[in-house]
């Protein structure tokens, strides 16, 4: 994974130290008092003092920087550290999670507390006790109360946000001290991994300035030596011959020989000046230059994310058409096609996309995504995201093309529909969540779609000898994987349908296609609703009914919905009232031979099957219920259970419009008591009771959490077939903006 | 004021951590106590300054932590080096087959000619499952000297470093060489030859 935050943090800081500052005498830093005392890692408790006096300075006023350790497997330890020029001591609180203002904040507390003559000394161990104790917040804040009524909030920085500024401390800092051209500069030279150095007099510049310029590499992450501040006795690791990201303090960087480091880039964060030998910028793909360039130059949009999205967006222009080279063949993993990557790219760009291929950054993020997707789980994050928007602007043709492929899916009719089954619940889940998350990203949700339509060209042929091989079995992990990755296409690329798709289209669509018609009018739907431009949206023919029925029979609950199906023939009813949501909830068969059902030859009409189909007649054909994985994915905070916080969500007024549409169609996340990432717990939606009852009737009234019953339904599923269940993996599996 | 070296080389060690790197560092090393930060800073050197020919030949030689994670090491990681030695356990199967995908690696795309091939924890032959013929088969068809050290009973170590420091040594001068030479030639002639090396780093 190419993310160097640990996993499955345990506890939200590993220790507190309180250091002396080194005496007059020669004699070194010292720690002496830590909480808890259990914590026993002598090597760091070693470090610590050097890096929290990591050389002379000038106290006069008070500091918070953040130093970063890296043990032997190469994951960070961040240790938070505050001077006061009142103390004599540093203060340092060490944590794997990368939260600046949780930390900072905490420290000022600490501050506080040891400085207050009228505080007792337990009210600091008793604020450290608690917040230790108190279990790491997956998304959102979480209050700790110590001393019986104080709180403390520690805040986990959003998953789906980028650091903004002036939220950011890191970003706003290097935003301040430094020139766009020059952090263009330096993106570019670690797009080069190249040996980079910042100087400052500050410690808490030269930190914020190191970690900002790594978070904008999102979604990769810095793979090589990482010292956001270099403590003087470790001066000589700047002569290490690999990449590296150091940053100096002025006084430690005085002393350094310049001649015998070598090529190196050197940047002065406090006179903001580069020196380098090398002309990275001009060698990016002028498109990448030109986007930054323009979208640098107006400062006030640059405020908010406005940055981070500025790079963001450069490299997606970069690598989000990685996609395209993904590969897979049945029975085999996703694999990553390295020429076929270079050669999707316009030509302008292929001499640094082939430099690119030799980065650990790049490697890592490959490694990570295609780690996912063979995994089984789906994901989408603001990268995918920003990359999906990007290829809807950039083509046009993409629209005509989904209209022509949705035109002709359409006249498959139900051998169509039936691939709905097993393949629609992760676009389903995808929409589900980005419309939640932010009403404006409504247009992900049907990018899924047009890639699975693309996806499934190159495995084709593969497919097609595989059914007529042997219909009986059951698809393998190809067809189990493809659905759930995130889905957006890439302009240019492999969009026009072959002739041999269309002679092999029913085979092929049966189950390498998943498109669910329901999908794509609901978002369509919510597009309109939601006033979005169109330019992006799917054609829909005239005569498509809308997407959500809302005469269904009303349910109480989802339970019915978890029961056995009902027996072929009574197809349309039940199904029709899950055709509005948590519709995609599904009866589990007993056992699934997803073959042999696929197979069934079907003349229905479309219209029926398209907006029923998990009515489709064959009641047997229905999936097992991949979306309680969806929904239990643990990749989307949004699903996962909560730690007895989820009530500590800040709406954002940007999905509340989503939220409430979302509703309108009997999506009710509230209402499931799921985490939604919110502070407050009542969002301004669920004031309007009135309109949900109206339109959906008791099926949102679901008192407790429904994917409690989907999750052993979901483990089932997969011990049936043959791919491997997918991993119970934490919050924190998914990339990391820090 | 004389240098105290003649040449200063840069190589890197790598390897799965659990190789024996940082032991076989320690074993070569000048100065034993100069502690390790490797679990600190994810990132360690030792020195040493040996005399080769009768000429001083000062080496730094680094190891990063955590290499085991990248299927592949690119080639921005060997840019500033001067040779590679690269550690497998003989104990352990996975660890040779990470070497072995990182050396086509580098043969594929670097133009780090400095390698040597080191297979450590020789000392229990019980326990050996990297047999030393397959080793050799796959150092020659890489065209690489294989040593199969132990750095805990001290076998083979200061032959394997001192192996390595030679081919450097020799690389260097035949660079020199080889510039003289071609500084006598045309241009074009020059130009060619540049091309049809494969540039890594």
């Amino acid at each position: 994974m190419g993310s160097r935050i640990r996993e499955n943090v345990k506890h939200v800081f590993q220790c507190f130290c309180e250091v002396v500052r080194p005496q007059a005498g020669g004699q070194d830093a010292w720690i002496i008092q830590k909480y808890p005392d259990s914590y026993k890692d002598e090597e760091v408790l070693k470090s610590v003092p050097k890096f929290a006096y990591p050389c002379e300075f000038e106290n006069n006023s008070v500091q918070l920087y953040s130093f970063v350790l890296t043990s032997v497997d190469s994951k960070w330890t961040f240790g938070f550290c505050r001077h006061d020029p009142k103390t004599e001591t540093a203060l340092v609180v060490l944590s794997y999670l990368p939260w600046h203002d949780t930390f900072y904040r905490l420290l000022d507390l600490i501050a506080e507390l040891t400085l207050n003559v009228s505080n007792k000394a337990e009210d600091l161990w008793q604020l450290l006790e608690a917040v230790y104790s108190s279990p790491v917040p997956d998304r959102g804040s979480l209050p700790v109360v110590y001393n019986g009524h104080e709180t403390f909030v520690c805040s986990c920085p959003s998953q789906f946000e980028l650091p903004s500024i002036p939220d950011d401390r890191n970003l706003t800092e290097y935003y301040k001290s430094v020139d766009v051209s020059n952090m263009m500069i330096i993106f570019a030279s670690m797009l080069h991994e190249r040996r980079v150095i910042f100087v400052s007099q500050k410690f808490t510049r030269l930190s914020s300035c190191v970690q900002a310029a790594n978070a904008l590499l999102y979604p990769m992450h810095w793979q090589h030596i990482f010292i956001p501040v270099l403590p003087r006795v470790l001066s000589d690791y700047l002569l290490a011959p690999m990449p590296f990201l150091i940053g100096v303090p002025q006084s430690v960087f005085q002393r350094v020989r310049r001649n015998d480091l070598g090529d190196v880039v050197i940047f002065d964060v406090d006179n903001n000046t580069i020196e380098s030998p090398f002309d990275d910028v001009q060698s990016l793909p002028p498109e990448v230059v030109t986007h930054l360039k323009r979208q640098l130059r107006s400062r006030s949009g640059l405020l908010g994310d406005g940055v981070s999205r500025t790079f963001l967006r450069a490299l997606v222009i970069l690598i989000g058409g990685y996609r395209d080279a993904l590969r897979f063949q049945l029975g085999h993993k996703i694999t990553f096609d390295q020429e076929a990557f270079v050669e999707s790219r316009p030509s302008s760009m292929q001499p640094f996309m082939r430099k690119m291929l030799q980065l650990q950054i790049f490697q890592q993020f490959i490694e990570e995504r295609l780690d996912i997707l063979n995994s089984g789980l789906g994901f989408s994050d603001e990268f995918e995201m920003e990359a999906f928007n990007y290829c809807g602007k950039s083509s046009s043709r993409l629209k005509q093309q989904y209209k022509e492929w949705t035109h002709t899916m359409r006249k498959e009719g139900s051998a169509f529909f039936k691939t709905v089954k097993n393949k629609a619940n992760p676009a389903m889940k995808s929409a589900v969540k980005t419309v939640k998350e932010r009403g404006k990203e409504v247009r992900t949700a049907y990018k899924g779609i047009r890639s699975k339509f693309r996806d499934s060209q190159p495995s084709n042929d593969d497919f097609i000898s595989h059914v007529s091989a042997g219909r009986n079995e059951t698809p393998s992990s190809p067809t189990h994987i493809e659905p759930l990755p995130p889905h957006f296409p890439t302009s240019g690329v492999n969009e026009k349908p072959s002739p041999s798709h269309k002679v092999s289209q029913s085979a092929f669509s049966e189950s390498l296609l998943e498109p669910s018609p329901l999908e794509l009018d609901l978002m369509g739907d919510l597009q309109d609703l939601l006033g979005l431009p169109t330019s992006t949206t799917p054609q829909f023919p005239q005569n498509v009914p809308p997407a959500v029925d809302r005469s269904l029979k009303p349910k109480t609950s989802l339970t019915p919905l978890l029961s056995p199906p009902p027996p072929p023939g009574s197809r349309g009813r039940g199904s029709r009232s899950v055709g509005s949501s948590p519709c995609r909830i599904v009866p589990k068969p007993e056992q699934t031979d997803l073959i042999e059902l696929d197979s069934t030859p079907s003349d229905e009409e479309e219209e029926e099957v398209e907006f029923d189909p998990l009515a489709a007649k064959d009641r047997r054909t229905i999936p097992p219920p991949e979306l309680a994985g969806g929904f239990a994915n643990p990749l989307y905070p949004y699903f996962t259970s909560s730690q007895g916080g989820s009530d500590n969500a800040k709406a954002s007024s940007s999905n509340l419009d989503a939220d409430f549409l979302l509703r309108e169609y009997g999506l009710d996340f509230s209402k499931l008591s799921v985490y939604n990432g919110s502070s407050q717990n009542s969002s301004p939606a669920s004031t309007s009771p009135q309109r949900i009852v109206q339109s959906q009737g008791p099926q949102i009234s679901i008192s407790k959490d429904p994917f409690q019953e989907i999750l052993p339904a979901r483990v089932q599923m997969c011990s049936q077939s043959d791919v491997p269940p997918p991993r119970q993996s934490s919050p924190a599996n998914w990339t990391q903006f820090h | 004021m004389a240098r105290e070296y003649d040449h200063l080389f840069k190589l890197l060690i790598i390897g799965d951590s659990g190789v024996g790197k940082s032991s076989l560092l320690l074993r070569f090393a000048d100065n034993t106590f100069s502690g390790s930060y490797i679990t600190t800073i994810g990132v360690d050197f030792k020195i040493r300054t040996v005399e080769i020919d009768g000429e001083r030949v000062k080496l730094q030689i680094w190891d990063t932590a955590g290499q085991e994670r990248f299927r592949t090491i690119t080639s921005t990681y060997y840019r500033g080096t001067h040779g590679v030695i690269i550690v497998y356990d003989v104990t352990s199967g996975d660890s040779f087959a990470n070497v072995k995908r990182w050396l086509h690696e580098i043969e594929q795309n670097c133009d780090v000619v400095n390698k040597i091939l080191v297979g450590n924890k020789n000392d229990a032959p019980d326990r050996k499952v990297v047999l030393t013929e397959d080793a050799q088969r796959f150092a020659s068809q890489m065209n690489v000297q294989l040593f199969e050290t132990s750095a805990k009973d001290n076998i083979n170590v200061e032959e394997m470093f001192m192996a390595i420091t030679r081919q450097v040594l020799r690389t260097k001068k035949e660079r020199k060489e080889r510039q003289a030479i071609h500084s006598n030639e045309t241009v074009n002639l020059r130009k060619s030859n540049k091309q049809s090396k494969k540039k890594c780093c």
